[in-house]
């Protein structure tokens, strides 16, 4: 209590005078600058994350630490604070925070939105409303006494303030939480650059993609070195910000795991490490988040459980918000595990007041304390460079700090003051702990025992007499007031009232007759021993289920591994020349088909019995829209600067789906919204691998071309009838005018480069723009096109620019009239590859016919079928059985439509696309005729690995639901021991097409 | 098979000799004289399989489906199909066939007016018979085919048509049959942040079904009251309440099939049918325990959620048939893949649906629910002759193959507008090139 008292004493001048100066300022009225110089003596303090003094000193003076120790004496004139049994820690530190930073409110533009193609910022800014680097938080930033008060009561005493808005955010500064003029808390005006993917609240169009946003990056990266080197030839303040900014460390904000990869990935290209904020789920891709040498930011906001009582809605949660639910406090203990440096945020908590617990929870699932509060404090400190000023307690930083009831981790903690530059702030009052156990005699009646248990803030009351009831129990001060009822069968309350007097407790009373009486409770025993039981029994280390790859249903534990497999006696559908080979063999060895022929044997071989069984080559859909976070960055007309493989997402449920109906490779597309899209991947459906790892290796480059009524915008609202082209005559002319663009600045670059250095130097490096150096590859062959393409006019004109413009349309892709011009594609050598059977959806599709495929294919065009639709993409094989029903088609080259015939397509035929000896061991064993509506893939073999097993998959299925209901109990526990629950959430299947412009804002809500 | 390869090359000079002919043939006239198809695997629709069988008709009506041996063959026109397959006509139900030409140009649309209650808007008088979509649709064995309205809660009422008519009142094979409630969905968050939306959307669904509770119960005690001035919507809804119509309730997840159901049953609507269905799988017990039939629509569908069996959608037609539950299956992905509609019942015997089965979910059972299985549905004496000949498996696109419809005894022109485009660009192909080079596709013209 008296220490108490002390503490409280010297509050008063923490408000009063001024610790530190602002020099500049002129007073109204006498000066009153004070030195601060106070002793904290007798703290355990933790000076920094790593050490720990007992019965120190931490002396301060003008706001900045001077001395602490153990022998550190205590200068004349100091006011002393005697801090006994507290514990004095650096003041925390959050390195992604706005406070101080006005509302960011994000643009809300959907699909049915105005277009805006240009800036609406007036100025010498950036084209781009999204690139606003000359963003100053030092500038913006304003002292905010509540949100300060909110993050000091957490233990914070300095934050970086992030202007969270737009792609480059500009600046961030460093800022202390004293309540003072920002002139004495801004500690470091820039001390980081701010990025995202996340274009906030731009209302323009580009980029309304993640790809989009990354190429804008990109580009503005190269923008911002070209303009440092050509200071002359365009005045751009943005420009010249984002290159100051760049002499900062960088900080990146994402939303999710695959962007902390995807950001990582821009910043290699530039030879930046960002510092990374992420969203907590970055222990689901742990080795290639470590892979990437990227310092975290960690989020402490842990989901709520799910309300899952209503076992209908309860199916709707997905596995991964199940799991996620259960392993999210882990996070940051696994990282540290794995060796990756990071901070934390308290940047995401929807109640600040979650911080601490959460903190404490994560330190409980695996994290040690000297890390946790190495990652609040030293870290951020040297992450930006600040590690001089803040982070520690040692002499001459700021005399940041905050005193505690006793270990910061421990549940029971309590955060008594916070000092910042010197400045004290009271937190909380200590509460007076008057747990124990007590004798309670109420007059004449027998003995009681008194058990007050409980926290010191919320104590509880039972009181154990002939019956064992509980009352309630409350202090004011050292006034305590308690009632109970008589016994268990009564409902008549005994009421005390009294004080607190050399650790008892006595007073007056009344009972339930009236009577007056007086009462004593005498202290026999402290309530330690059974708290810290308690305690061992919260600190038992947690159990989850497995880790899964991917983090969702249908991932697994442990992937399948590739195996030598012979595949004896079935059909084997060759689509060489030696055709279907009945009672064949086929052996899959080292990831390729090693041998086919008649009683193969192979020593350790897996033998799988094909009798009555198919097998075929992996079906490759030459035009999907799966694994992928976004398709359309439908904009400008012409995007040839974003990039599928940006955008890959291997968690897809999709991949997996498809592999069930035989799929194994699928060539991802850009949309269709624009004349000239983006960049294609090319993926193998690897369930369970990474983005990169699903990417085939060496495979050729490909970009996707749009024609018709999607480019034009025809079927959209009277509002889109403005950009360029409307037209089909528009259309070819943004081809023209982008390839002679493209051509031009293929030849400024080989003009430059034939100059000697000095005239290099002084002529300047042209402008490198990555939408043209997309083109310059298509007219040097290193980039091929497929070109959606409906209509005879267009596929015709398509050609015409191609001939002009010196290069060829690899692919048409739908081409659902291809059949009208068929013979002159196969003048120009462009394949085709097409539905089966769609039409009547559009204008442009009415002269769509089912025997399309069969026409092209006679007239020696190569013919693919392809999907657009990750439903239809796992009957493919029906879809070309089509062609054999409508157009007379034989049934080996309708396989071909689907296998061999995209492969060609793909460039990718010498390595797949039939079953031959040392091609890729993609191949799907069929229960059926592969054309037939009967037929089920049993197995489908990617590289000789079964990633689709129909046995398997019988299995997942079982321990899917088990683990299921294991997480659904876990969670109904936890509901009943007070968790706090969320509604049940739907994460929708997210199925692509080439018309999909900005889904995301329209799937935010859906029925079933 | 003489008479039928006589067929086969007249058609084909015919085709090839006339180079301009309607993309919509002309209906068939009247069946004018009897006639029997011999020597075929009958599938009668109902489960019963007859190898070697006869099926013959007169006047539009069946007269006799068995053995070929216990046919009369005296005064027919014999038809040899022989190693082929008859089926009924299959039957497409919740279709906008006929009222939605080309979905992206708005002046072909006429399936959803403007408005939340229209349960006297009806479907038939805007269903066009000449749509080019149609003959494409019957040329694998689609031939009936339910005119459905859409949107709104409650959208109209539809009727059902056979698809070889000069009109939609030749069409109508049952007019006005029933009435299209389109439940309000149970809305559900799936964002990670609140949408401000949110809490709009759920008040416009309560206020939804309070006007649907108003507009039930006025319509319930409608016709016993004494109205001086017509109430149109109250009245086109009095056959819901004594069994005349249907109720066809179109709700996907399974608590809206349990609410919707409750909900409609305690003002007295007598026949109802849910459609859609897709999560009908979690509430069969409740489908089962009250009978109610399903037109399920999401065969050739992606499972609803990514912890779903992969195979879902495509089992869940034997899922329904296993637990009991009466149920018909549609096409729903687009008007111009109703042709597909043979395809989703072969994927359902592909995930374990025995093929009759299958066959029965496009045809007799279909009839049931729609109330028309007294006239069409099976291949059954006494019904119409509304049925297919197909040179093989109909179910499976690898196989089927249409040689031959009737519609009501009339045997239908299978030509259209795919296979003249198709006509015209290999005619052109094959005069200019070589004929070693490439051959004239005859194979898909064998009717």
């Amino acid at each position: 209590m008296k220490k108490v008292l002390i503490i409280a004493a010297c509050l008063a001048w923490g408000a009063a005078g001024r610790v530190m100066a602002q020099e500049t300022f002129p007073r109204n009225g006498v000066y009153d600058e004070r030195s601060g110089l106070v002793a904290l003596t007798n703290a355990t303090i933790h000076p920094d994350y790593k050490t720990t003094i007992n019965n120190g000193t931490l002396l301060i003076r003008n706001g900045k630490v001077e001395a602490v120790g153990t022998n550190v004496k205590v200068p004349a004139g100091a006011v002393v604070v005697d801090a006994k049994g507290k514990h004095i820690y650096p003041g925390l530190v959050d390195m992604y925070s706005n406070y101080g930073m006005p509302e960011v409110k994000p643009a809300r533009i959907n699909y049915g939105s105005p277009p805006q193609a240009e800036s609406k910022k007036q100025g010498a800014y950036s084209w781009n409303q999204a690139i606003r680097p000359e963003t100053n938080a030092a500038e913006l930033f304003k002292v905010d006494a509540k949100q300060a008060e909110e993050l000091r009561k957490l233990g914070f005493g300095a934050v970086l303030s992030v202007h969270q808005d737009g792609i480059a955010r500009g600046t961030a500064a460093l800022v202390t939480l004293a309540d003072k003029r920002e002139n004495e808390v801004v500690v470091l005006d820039k001390a980081a650059g701010a990025l995202s993917f996340d274009r906030g609240s731009s209302t323009q169009d580009y980029p309304n993609s993640l790809m989009g946003a990354v190429a804008l990056l990109r580009q503005t990266y190269l923008d911002a070195q070209w303009n440092t080197m050509n200071p002359g030839r365009e005045q751009n303040i943005s420009l010249k910000a984002f290159a100051d900014a760049n002499k900062y460390p960088q900080i990146f904000e994402v939303d999710n795991k695959l962007n902390v990869l995807r950001a990582d990935k821009v910043g290699d290209e530039f030879k930046k490490q960002y510092i990374i904020k992420g969203a907590g789920d970055e222990y689901q891709m742990i080795k290639e988040v470590k892979a990437t040498n990227a310092p975290l930011i960690l989020t402490l906001n842990f989901p709520d459980a799910y309300n899952v009582e209503d076992t209908y809605d309860a199916r709707r949660v997905p596995l991964e918000a199940l799991k996620h639910w259960e392993m999210a406090p882990a996070n940051a203990g696994m990282l540290q595990k794995a060796g990756v440096t990071f901070a934390f945020t308290a940047a995401d908590l929807k109640d600040k007041k979650d911080f601490l617990p959460n903190l404490r929870k994560a330190v409980q699932y695996g994290l040690p304390e000297e890390e946790a509060l190495k990652a609040l404090t030293a870290t951020p400190a040297k992450l930006l460079n600040a590690d001089k000023v803040i982070g520690s307690l040692d002499k001459g930083k700021l005399a940041n700090f905050i005193i505690t009831s006793g270990n910061l981790f421990a549940d029971n903690n309590i955060i008594l003051e916070n000092w910042i530059q010197g400045n004290q702030y009271k937190i909380t009052e200590v509460p007076a702990d008057y747990r124990g156990v007590y004798t309670l005699k109420i007059a004449q009646q027998p003995d009681r025992k008194l058990q007050i248990t409980g926290t010191p803030d919320k104590p509880e009351l039972k009181v154990i007499g002939q019956d064992t009831v509980t009352g309630k129990i409350s202090f004011n001060g050292n006034m305590v007031t308690l009632s109970f009822n008589k016994d268990k069968k009564s409902n008549e309350a005994i009421r005390l009232s009294g004080w607190y007097a050399d650790k008892n407790l006595m007073g007056d009373g009344q009972l339930p007759d009236a009577t007056p009486v007086k009462w004593s409770a005498t202290f026999s025993e402290a309530m330690t021993q059974q708290a810290k039981k308690d305690a061992a029994k919260e600190a038992k280390a947690p159990e989850f289920g497995n880790m899964v790859y991917p983090f969702r249903a249908f991932g697994q534990a442990e992937l399948p591994k590739q195996e030598t497999v012979l595949i004896k006696n079935a059909t084997v559908w060759t689509n060489e020349k030696e055709g279907k080979l009945e009672n064949t063999d086929v052996l899959l060895k080292n990831g390729k088909i090693a041998k086919i022929g008649k009683n193969l044997s192979e020593s350790g071989a897996r033998v799988i019995d094909g009798t009555g069984k198919h097998v075929t080559p992996g079906i490759i859909d030459e035009h999907s829209h799966i694994a992928l976070d976004d398709v359309n960055e439908g904009t400008q007309a012409v995007t040839s600067e974003v990039r599928m493989k940006d955008v890959v997402n291997h968690e897809d449920i999709n991949i997996y789906r498809q592999l069930a109906g035989g799929v194994t490779t699928s060539q991802l597309l850009h949309g269709s919204a624009n004349p000239i899209g983006g960049q294609s991947a090319i993926i193998k459906l690897r369930w369970g691998k990474s983005p990169e790892e699903l990417l085939i290796e060496n495979a050729d480059e490909f970009i996707k071309f749009a024609l018709g009524e999607n480019v034009k915008h025809s079927n959209r609202s009277n509002l889109h009838s403005v950009r360029f082209p409307q037209t089909r005559m528009g259309v070819e002319q943004v081809y023209v005018d982008a390839f002679q663009r493209a051509k031009e600045y293929e030849q400024a670059w080989k003009s430059y480069n034939k100059l000697s250095k000095k005239k290099k130097a002084a002529v300047g490096e042209p402008r490198r723009d990555l939408e043209l150096e997309a083109l310059v590859e298509i007219l040097n062959d290193k980039r091929f096109i497929t070109c959606h393409s409906y209509v005879q006019s267009e596929i015709n004109m398509m050609m015409k620019v191609a001939d002009q413009m010196g290069f060829k349309v690899n692919t048409f892709t739908h081409i659902l009239e291809g059949y009208k011009v068929a013979d002159k594609m196969r003048e120009h050598g462009a394949g085709g590859s097409t539905f089966a059977d769609w039409w009547a959806y559009k204008m442009e599709v009415k002269d769509a016919i089912p025997q399309n495929a069969g026409l092209m294919n006679k007239m020696g065009v190569v013919t693919a079928i392809n999907s657009d639709d990750a439903e239809m993409a796992r009957r493919l094989n029906q879809e070309a059985a089509k062609s054999v029903k409508y157009a007379g088609m034989s049934e080996e080259e309708a396989l071909k439509m689907v296998t061999l015939n995209p492969a060609k397509l793909l460039h990718l035929d010498n390595r797949m696309g039939s079953i031959k000896t040392g091609k890729d061991a993609d191949v799907v064993l069929w229960n059926n005729h592969p054309l037939s509506i009967y037929a089920r893939a049993e197995k489908t073999f990617v590289d000789g690995i079964a990633y689709y097993d129909l046995e398997r998959d019988t299995q997942m299925r079982e321990q899917l639901e088990k683990e299921r209901v294991r997480l659904i109990q876990k969670m109904l526990n936890a509901k009943s021991s007070g968790a706090k629950t969320q509604a049940p959430v739907t994460r929708k299947a997210s199925v692509l097409h080439c018309e999909d412009v900005e889904h995301n804002e329209e799937e935010g809500y859906l029925a079933y | 098979m003489k008479i039928h390869k006589r067929y086969i090359s007249a058609f084909v000079a015919l085709m090839l000799s006339v180079p301009v002919f309607a993309q919509v043939p002309a209906p068939a006239p009247k069946q004018s004289k009897p006639v029997l198809l011999t020597g075929a695997t009958l599938h009668v629709g109902n489960g019963t399989v007859v190898e070697n069988a006869a099926v013959a008709f007169d006047n539009g009506k069946i007269t006799y489906a068995g053995p070929k041996s216990g046919a009369n063959t005296n005064g027919y026109e014999v038809v040899d199909v022989t190693g082929q397959h008859i089926y009924p006509g299959l039957i497409q139900p919740n279709a906008q066939l006929g009222l939605n030409e080309i979905e992206s140009v708005r002046a072909t649309l006429d399936m959803r007016e403007v408005g939340q209650m229209n349960p006297n808007v009806r479907s038939v008088i805007a269903y066009n018979t000449d749509s080019d979509i149609i003959p494409t649709i019957r040329a694998n064995g689609v031939l009936m085919s339910q005119v459905t309205p859409v949107g709104g809660t409650i959208s109209g009422s539809s009727s059902v048509v056979q698809l070889d008519a000069w009109n939609w009142e030749d069409a109508v094979v049952k007019a006005d049959e029933g009435i299209h409630l389109n439940w309000p969905a149970m809305l559900i968050q799936t964002g990670s942040t609140p949408d401000p939306r949110l809490a709009n959307f759920k008040q416009q669904r309560e206020q939804a079904l309070t006007d649907l509770a108003q507009l039930f119960r006025d319509a319930s005690v409608y016709k016993a009251a004494k109205n001086d001035k017509e109430n149109l919507k109250l009245s086109s809804m009095a056959g819901l309440f004594d069994g005349s119509k249907k109720l066809y309730i179109h709700a996907n997840y399974g608590k809206e099939i349990i609410e919707s159901v409750n909900f409609v049953k305690q003002f007295g609507v007598k026949d109802i049918v849910i459609v859609g269905g897709g999560d009908a799988v979690a509430v069969i017990d409740f489908l089962k325990a009250n009978n109610l039939p399903v037109i399920y629509s999401g065969v050739h569908a992606l499972p609803s959620r990514a912890e779903e069996d992969v195979d879902m959608p495509y089992k869940t037609p034997f899922l329904l048939q296993k637990a009991g539950v009466p149920f018909a299956l549609d096409y729903d992905l687009s008007i111009h893949g109703i042709r597909n509609l043979p395809f989703i019942a072969g994927t359902a015997v592909a995930h374990g649906l025995d093929k009759e089965q299958a066959l029965a979910a496009i045809t007799l059972n279909t009839a049931k629910i729609l109330g028309i299985d007294k006239e069409v549905g099976s291949v059954e004496v006494g019904k119409n002759a509304t049925l297919v000949v197909s040179s093989g498996d109909l179910l499976d696109m690898r196989t089927n193959n249409v040689t031959h419809a009737f519609i009501q005894g009339r045997k239908i022109d299978l030509n259209n507008k795919h296979r003249y485009l198709y006509q015209k660009f290999d005619n052109k192909y094959n005069a200019e090139t070589k004929p070693a080079e490439a051959k004239p596709a005859t194979k898909a013209m064998t009717n």
